[in-house]
């Protein structure tokens, strides 16, 4: 599992890399989620290897269990990475409505003027 | 009862967020509350640190947990300095946003996103453990997003979008590293990862991490190529959130840094220091390029922080006691300064309207002694003796010439240089212009209260310098706590609380 977990959280960083790195905001948002997604599973991969191990609840058979605390840490991830990612919806929206574009080059042009009669 | 005095640098700012979200349209009491909130946890930062001196330190492990497996909060020396810094720049940081907006203007939900931002900054001060640290982190960023884009106007907003995307990447690159430092010692508590973290003095693997972290922290604190979120996000907020982000935001990196490096990760790391002191020196050259190539007021003092951590980061990356002490002494001096410059910039736009230098004037006429404050500071910045400045630059490269890091001193005179220039700047298109294009509104008397706010934090930072010896014997003693690893790592871990 160790190795199929190392290439999938590889390609999942390399997709976020291609995404994050497009014009269009759709596409940056895709890759910020895909991108806690990916930080996610790696911390999951810290766990150790799963096989033959039981799932960390203390009731039932005993044997070796899987180290819990990097699934708590991912729930606390999940939390925070859902929060900003609201965040980033939101903040994309405005800006969409608020300067009338989806395109992050066109938003960063130097030579776009401000609009007139817009407050200082 | 000590020990219930270490979770007040976070608790208080936490109810105090809450009370006021509470408190709806009674504007005037919010504001009373939140004032006397921020008195509060000055006075209780002022006890720790008092208490912090000469003595191990503080240990509250939280829900009755100890150290390695619950979450414990360590105040030592330096953790209480900065705990003080900050409630010194969050108090002023209020006032002055008391006398620049009338209780009516004021955003209702300003205050408390600043208490939630300084919750989360006292908690990253505070915290012994790798991954409360990241929750801290991100109590204080998204408290800053908030912020960043509550009062800013439909064109300014788009500078949210690169902090935003930059410090959501090193937040899952900090996630990261954690994962990884979990995996390498099986634990995050830092005493502990100290303590196994010796065995593997010189292997790759420490390298990486260590490398890793630098990363983390270096896009937290500003230092290149990783600072391009800051220097057109900060420009865009209202000035008195400004000061309070312009002197605590990015020294939460810095003390990050410092923290970790000089205490979590082992000595023997010669590669990611090399590597710290010269993208700090990179920092301080570019950082002060930006400085000189802008042309108003708080686009010039954003790309300055930049260029100061620039000298922090050298004096951890040349990692001795005494450069350690001088990165400490420099934080202290730094935040002061710092902030009370973006509220001169903040002065200045309330009496001239605006902050682009080519419209700005005639303020040194109207009001000397707004300039004397700026002139004070802005000295103190470029490191003119005996201004608090001075003895921090002064430290960093004393070590840097004993070190023989002659191109390292080199870049850290020219930045010196190239600062008093671009504060020259300043001066010659505010103060000293004989023109302002809208005049100077002299009869806005919200300047004054404004202007005496700045004037407090100078006499501070004033007092950092003419006391220099009495700061520098505290940053020597912080710099000794922060090195002793053994006492620190039986002090958590060996049941010293």
């Amino acid at each position: 599992m160790m190795w199929e977990t190392a290439i999938l959280v590889g390609l999942l960083f390399g997709g976020v890399c291609f995404l994050i790195l497009q014009a269009s905001f759709v596409r940056i948002l895709f890759g910020f989620i895909l991108l806690s997604n990916a930080a996610n599973l790696f911390l999951l991969a810290m766990s150790g290897r799963p096989e033959n191990r039981a799932a960390p609840v203390l009731v039932g058979p005993n044997g070796p269990m899987v180290d819990p605390l990097p699934q708590a840490l991912i729930l606390t991830a999940i939390v925070i990475g859902f929060g900003v990612i609201a965040y980033l919806v939101i903040l994309l929206y405005r800006t969409f409505l608020d300067q009338r574009t989806a395109n992050a080059c066109e938003l960063f042009d130097p030579h776009r003027e401000r609009p007139k009669g817009d407050a200082s | 009862m000590t020990a219930v005095l270490l979770a007040l640098p976070i608790l208080l700012p936490l109810i105090t967020a809450l009370v006021s979200l509470l408190a709806g349209r009674r504007r005037s009491w919010r504001r009373w509350f939140v004032g006397a909130s921020a008195v509060a946890q000055l006075g209780v930062a002022l006890v720790l640190a008092h208490g912090a001196y000469g003595q191990p330190p503080q240990v509250l492990a939280l829900g009755g947990w100890a150290a390695p497996y619950g979450i414990v909060l360590v105040v030592d020396l330096l953790a209480a300095i900065m705990l003080a810094l900050g409630a010194i720049t969050a108090l002023a940081a209020i006032l002055f946003g008391y006398a620049e907006l009338s209780v009516h203007d004021e955003h209702p939900l300003r205050l408390s996103l600043v208490q939630f931002l300084v919750t989360g900054i006292n908690l990253a001060f505070c915290t012994a453990d790798l991954f409360n640290l990241f929750v801290a982190f991100e109590v204080m960023l998204i408290a800053s997003y908030a912020l960043l884009t509550l009062e800013s106007d439909d064109w300014d907003i788009k500078q949210a979008f690169p902090y935003l995307a930059l410090n959501l990447v090193g937040s899952t690159l900090f996630l990261v590293a954690a994962g990884l430092t979990y995996g390498m010692f099986g634990s995050l508590n830092f005493a502990q990862i100290a303590e196994r973290a010796d065995a593997l003095v010189g292997t790759p693997q420490l390298n990486v991490l260590a490398l890793l972290l630098l990363c983390v922290f270096g896009m937290k604190a500003g230092l290149f190529p990783l600072f391009y979120w800051l220097p057109n996000s900060y420009p865009i907020l209202p000035s008195p959130v400004a000061a309070l982000y312009a002197g605590m935001l990015t020294k939460v990196g810095v003390y990050v840094l410092l923290r970790i490096f000089g205490q979590v990760l082992p000595p023997d790391l010669p590669l990611p220091h090399l590597l710290m002191a010269w993208l700090a020196a990179a920092t301080m050259i570019f950082g002060v390029l930006g400085a000189v190539s802008r042309n108003f007021i708080r686009g010039i003092l954003s790309f300055h922080i930049l260029s100061q951590i620039g000298y922090m980061v050298l004096a951890i990356g040349l990692f001795t006691p005494y450069a350690l002490a001088a990165a400490i002494f420099y934080i202290v001096h730094h935040i002061i300064v710092k902030s009370t410059l973006f509220l001169v910039g903040g002065t200045v736009v309330v009496l001239n309207r605006t902050d682009d230098l080519a419209k700005t004037g005639r303020l040194w006429l109207v009001t000397p002694v707004l300039g004397v404050v700026f002139l004070l500071q802005a000295l103190s910045l470029a490191g003119i003796p005996p201004l608090s400045g001075f003895w921090g630059k002064y430290m960093i490269i004393v070590e840097g010439l004993r070190q023989r890091e002659w191109v390292l001193v080199f870049c850290a005179l020219l930045a010196g240089v190239l600062t008093l220039l671009s504060m020259l700047k300043i001066w010659n298109g505010a103060f000293w212009a004989s023109t302002a294009k809208e005049g100077v509104h002299i009869e806005d008397s919200r300047w004054r209260p404004m202007t005496a706010v700045a004037a407090g934090m100078t006499v501070l930072s004033l007092g950092i310098g003419f006391g220099a010896e009495f700061f520098l014997t505290v940053a020597h003693e912080a710099a000794r706590q922060l090195l002793d690893r053994p006492a620190y790592i039986n002090y958590l871990l060996g049941g010293g609380s």
